[in-house]
């Protein structure tokens, strides 16, 4: 019989199954399930982070959490923007863009969906908090922190209203449909005139809070108390999207990912799941967006343009599809990137475009590949399998052929 | 007792009709097979049945229900089951994992264990490897795969689409073997198949389709002796 007449074997799966059959010779059955993606420097930290006890798991997030917040008060000089750009708005800035790519990581990395136009919930999401907090916008107005939920309502419906037509195709073709959804948001922008085109709207609301100085808390100027609010966010959304993951929902997306006609032979109702895939990874946009309006403080037409949409596809893939600690990775290194290094700012999309080539020819799944993320799910399938304790234990023992 | 039955169903592709008034019926118990060359609209049969294409005309029936136009991720539900063509596996699923999905449609969660079992019994090899990823296994892992994780919805109407391509001439006779054995446990098999001689000699009925239509019925072995079917399936 031949290896090449099946599918495609995934790339990477030859070596991650070696890994996993090394691993599976050295400990019992059951823990063997968990083998990580053994290749590179970040596959060998996944392996020993596997291995951890929980409690431990725990603690060494906590540290990176607390570095994390404390980062715009320490400015480690290595990491630092400064002089060329304040770095707690820089850090704002990366964190936004972890926002993003963690929810466009929904949509591309879990369900497989290649959306183009992401920016259009990012802008949706703009709009929403500028027209309903800035005094320019004739509409009623609501207390800042309510147009972060009411980002996510509208940017989901509008995720619903455009997803229910288009999902009906796949691959290249809903590819091509989405890039239309950034430019439509855009046009819309300009054309509709309570939406103010070009002039846009002038101090979008804020966070409650007056300083001592009589200066907000959450000025615009003022990056910490925004990266500290987007941090918070982000973490709730990585929990979140780590439990839908590990749902029946998130077995959906992998199955409609992998192969949608037989995800639906099984019994997935793809088209249902793709919508929510479509409305959740909106939804992140849209609060992404109303974050970014509120710390900016002036939205208009022109900051939403497909250029950036595709800088958000390029962080989800430069951080590994489907993995959400890639997705952090990959957003916050886009953002940081030109910030970080003003001379070679101008030359951005060239880089990353570099960067995009060298990551698909060298590690076509990311920095920080999926793997890990299908490991917990095996963990279940074999607890939902079995029915509870398995019959006989002995399983992995028995001889390879 | 009439499980499945298709009534005067055609498919379009677009403006391409891909089958013309097709009508048959599958009784429980059953091993049927479709035989026919490239073309034919094998694949498009199976893919009608399973809710994955919707015909244009006619209708199909399913334990004397309506199920035209009953969406496929429901029809799994009332106990069709289709391991597709290219067999369809989730490459970067393990092989457990890949069974697991198979009882997603399923509404009681017990007797899975017993379904694993007996998944297991049928293709030890699959147990050997349950935890290898779908992707990196043979063409006939592959497949055996692709069948197990069919069962694992338990299903009443087993669809096969090509369960012999690709695969190796020993594959091939083991497969269909395991075919008759699944049936033999209860389920009926509703067959597509290239390879006529298997797929006669292990049908109780079968059908021969020509571009979209049937051309010849009978048993298994009324088609094997056929002469005008030994000309063209069956290499003379």
């Amino acid at each position: 019989m031949s290896t090449t007449d099946g599918p495609t074997p995934m790339p990477g799966a030859k070596a991650a199954q070696a890994a996993a059959n090394r691993q599976a010779a050295e400990k019992n059955p059951s823990t063997s399930a968990d083998a990580a993606h053994k290749t590179g420097w970040f596959g060998r930290w996944n392996e020993k982070w596997q291995a951890m006890p929980r409690q431990k798991q725990w603690l060494y997030l906590i540290a990176i959490v607390a570095v994390a917040y404390l980062l715009p008060i320490l400015n480690p000089p290595i990491l630092s923007t400064e002089p060329g750009n304040d770095f707690p708005l820089a850090l704002f800035s990366m964190a936004v863009y972890a926002l993003v790519a963690v929810g466009l990581n929904i949509v591309i990395g879990y369900a497989g969906l290649l959306d183009l136009g992401y920016i259009a919930f990012f802008a949706v999401g703009s709009y929403t908090a500028a027209m309903l907090t800035s005094p320019d916008s004739p509409f009623i107005k609501v207390p800042y922190l309510w147009t972060l939920p009411l980002a996510i309502v509208v940017a989901m419906c509008i995720g619903v209203i455009l997803g229910i037509p288009t999902l009906r195709l796949r691959g290249d073709y809903l590819a091509i449909v989405t890039l239309g959804f950034g430019e439509i948001i855009r046009i819309l922008a300009t054309l509709i005139p309570a939406m103010k085109g070009q002039v846009g709207f002038q101090n979008v609301g804020r966070p409650p809070g007056m300083g001592e100085d009589g200066i907000p808390v959450f000025a615009n100027s003022n990056g910490t108390p925004w990266y500290w609010l987007t941090l918070t966010i982000l973490i709730i959304v990585l929990l979140l999207a780590g439990n839908l993951e590990r749902s029946r929902v998130g077995r959906s997306w992998i199955a409609i990912r992998e192969d949608e006609d037989a995800a639906e032979t099984m019994g997935v109702p793809t088209f249902k799941y793709k919508v929510w895939a479509f409305a959740l990874g909106a939804g992140v946009g849209g609060m992404s967006g109303a974050l970014f309006a509120g710390q900016v403080g002036f939205v208009n037409n022109q900051k939403f343009d497909v250029v950036t949409s595709i800088l958000f596809v390029a962080a989800v893939v430069l951080g590994g599809v489907g993995n959400k600690v890639g997705a952090v990775f990959g957003g916050a290194l886009v953002a940081y990137i030109p910030l970080r290094f003003t001379a070679i700012a101008e030359y951005k999309y060239l880089i990353f475009g570099l960067a995009l080539m060298l990551i698909m020819i060298y590690r076509s799944k990311g920095l920080i590949p999926a793997r890990n993320r299908l490991l917990a799910y095996g963990q279940e399938a074999y607890a939902r399998v079995r029915n509870g304790p398995p019959k006989k234990p002995a399983v992995a023992t028995e001889k390879e052929v | 007792m009439t499980l499945l039955e298709l009534k005067d169903v055609s498919v379009h592709y677009g403006r391409i009709q891909a089958i013309h008034n097709m009508s048959f019926t599958v009784g429980e118990g059953e091993i049927v097979s479709l035989i026919g060359a490239n073309g034919a609209g094998k694949t498009t049969t199976m893919r009608t049945i399973s809710g994955l294409l919707n015909p244009s005309h006619g209708s199909i029936t399913f334990m004397g229900e309506d199920i035209t136009k009953m969406k496929a991720h429901i029809r799994v539900v009332q106990g069709i089951s289709q391991a597709p063509e290219g067999r369809g596996i989730f490459p970067a699923m393990t092989v457990l994992e890949n069974l697991d999905m198979g009882t997603f449609g399923r509404k009681d969660r017990t007797g899975v264990s017993d379904d694993l079992e007996r998944v297991f019994t049928l293709f030890p090899r699959l147990k050997e490897r349950e935890k290898q990823y779908g992707g990196t296994m043979s063409g006939g892992e592959q497949q055996m795969l692709a069948i197990g994780r069919a069962l694992m919805s338990r299903p009443k109407l087993l669809l096969l689409d090509e369960p012999s391509m690709g695969l190796a001439p020993q594959f091939i006779r083991q497969i269909f073997k395991i075919i008759t054995e699944i049936n033999s446990q209860g389920t009926t098999v509703l067959l597509v198949e290239q390879n006529a001689n298997q797929a006669l000699a292990r049908a109780h009925r079968a059908f021969v389709l020509e571009t979209g239509e049937i051309t010849h019925s009978g048993t298994g072995k009324e088609l094997l002796a056929n002469p005008a079917i030994k000309e063209a399936y069956l290499g003379g």
